[in-house]
């Protein structure tokens, strides 16, 4: 059976992209384990820095299940989270992971998301849009000087790239198609 | 009331979304009080799961950490019995190397003591193959010297006699054996016998009057009758006598060892065995004895 948001892409005479459901309990597990998982990453030194795993999901989520509301959602309550274990002011993951979830499921439900090359484009772009609203909300809100860009987040940005088709397609075992 | 067209419904939802945000942001930021409320709903809802993990990943770091350890300990362990079996071997080896430098030793202590008395060490390669006999062959034979019935000696005492001798070997019959006999005496009576082997450990001594008084301990030498062994080589001691007919009999318990002989000395010539210093080397009992011809062998000549 298909979902009224494919039928309505459908009539639009869109491209018919596959929404995929997930049951409330892996999103809940997946979203806890991949903020729990960070903290422990953190432990791990430089490299273990390097990885986003809260956006990794956020991003999956909004690309998988193409509903704008709930990947806003889900990205606000990762990101508050985040926040909440972190030393950095409550809402400034949340404000960057809201829209980061926003925005990928918007895009998600454009266009087709399933192939690893654009898994990977994905997880560069969207790591950088994180760290453009992280310094914007940062710069405007705190006065911080925090940059937009530099190189130790392109190599950041390059490690979640890899990253992103490597864990998608094991989440991709626990959907279900609409 | 305001409706709100369904395709803007989560345009709308996401700026309310980031409106609350920033303003509990700026409310943060500017009271200072850290947003205590979402930071403890946070932990609560993490930390649980960051103890398990926690639990799990130590439960399994432990449990691999065992396991190498075990592993390790095992292969140790391995490395360890080996390294013990071949220390073993090497102490055994050395125990063996000091027993024999320590015969060896006292060897050529024995023959310092007496220079003047012509004698040839041996060692001895082999047993009798029978257990009736009581004989064993050295690495001596007639290209060094020996001949029939020259007798054989340790340090400690006598051994017995060459029987057959070969070109570089020689057989010798123990005193213990039942054909052997030694002209003898008891060392302090000076009372002359002959002593017997029984094809046993002991020996027998005969010809001794019943009137005779002894005791166990007592000391049994060479007398020379036998024309094979200088007087006072010693023999052995006694180990119990009783009275006989028409002599006493007296049991002997040799001075040597005669089953865990490996160097003797052989006796070239019958010459008394004069100590040349009464106050050295006189680990031969008082025996007396001369100088040998060298030969080839792991023994000192």
């Amino acid at each position: 059976m298909r979902s009224a948001h494919a039928m309505r892409m459908e009539m639009r005479g869109g491209p018919h992209v596959e929404v995929y459901h997930y049951s409330a309990v892996f999103v809940v597990v997946t979203a806890l384990l991949a903020v729990v998982i960070q903290a422990f990453l953190g432990r791990l030194g430089p490299v273990g820095k390097f990885v986003e795993l809260p956006l990794l999901v956020t991003i999956y989520f909004g690309l998988s299940r193409r509903n704008a509301s709930r990947g806003l959602l889900l990205g606000m309550t990762i990101g508050l989270m985040q926040d909440g274990i972190s030393r950095v002011p409550v809402g400034l993951y949340g404000i960057s992971k809201t829209v980061v979830g926003y925005l990928s499921s918007t895009i998600g439900a454009r266009i087709d998301v399933e192939h690893p090359l654009s898994r990977l484009a994905f997880g560069f772009i969207f790591f950088h849009v994180q760290q453009v609203v992280l310094a914007a909300t940062q710069r405007v809100l705190l006065g911080r000087p925090v940059p937009f860009f530099d190189r130790r987040l392109l190599l950041a940005s390059l490690v979640n790239a890899v990253l992103a088709p490597l864990l998608f397609p094991l989440l991709d075992r626990f959907r279900k198609a609409d | 009331m305001l409706e709100v067209p369904f395709r803007h419904r989560p345009l709308l939802l996401l700026t309310a979304v980031l409106l609350i945000q920033i303003l509990l942001l700026a409310f943060e930021i500017r009271r200072g009080d850290n947003a205590r409320l979402i930071r403890i709903w946070a932990v609560e809802i993490v930390t649980p799961w960051q103890r398990a993990g926690t639990w799990v990943g130590s439960t399994l770091h432990s449990g691999w950490k065992d396991y190498v350890d075990l592993h390790h300990a095992r292969v140790e362990n391995q490395q360890l019995r080996e390294q013990i079996t071949k220390l073993a071997i090497r102490n055994h080896q050395l125990e063996s190397q000091a027993r024999e430098q320590e015969r060896l030793e006292r060897l050529l202590n024995f023959r310092e003591a007496y220079p003047s008395v012509n004698m040839l060490a041996a060692e001895v390669i082999g047993a009798n193959a029978d257990a009736s006999s009581q004989t064993l062959y050295i690495n001596r034979g007639q290209r060094d010297g020996l001949a029939r019935d020259m007798g054989v000696i340790t340090p400690d005492g006598i051994v017995g006699k060459t029987l057959e001798v070969f070109a570089g070997t020689a057989q010798v019959l123990l005193i213990n054996d039942k054909e052997s006999g030694v002209g003898a005496m008891l060392a302090s009576s000076r009372t002359h016998g002959v002593v017997k082997g029984l094809g046993q450990a002991q020996l027998r001594m005969d010809y001794v009057p019943n009137d005779e008084k002894m005791s166990n301990g007592e000391a049994v030498v060479t007398s020379g009758d036998d024309q094979i062994f200088p007087k006072d080589l010693p023999i052995g001691t006694v180990a119990g006598a009783s009275a006989g007919n028409p002599f006493k009999i007296i049991f002997i318990q040799p001075a040597v060892r005669l089953d865990r002989l490996e160097e003797v000395l052989v006796l070239l010539s019958r010459d008394e065995l004069a100590p040349q210093n009464m106050g050295e080397g006189s680990n031969s009992g008082g025996a007396p004895v001369t100088n040998a011809p060298a030969a080839a062998s792991g023994v000192p000549q």
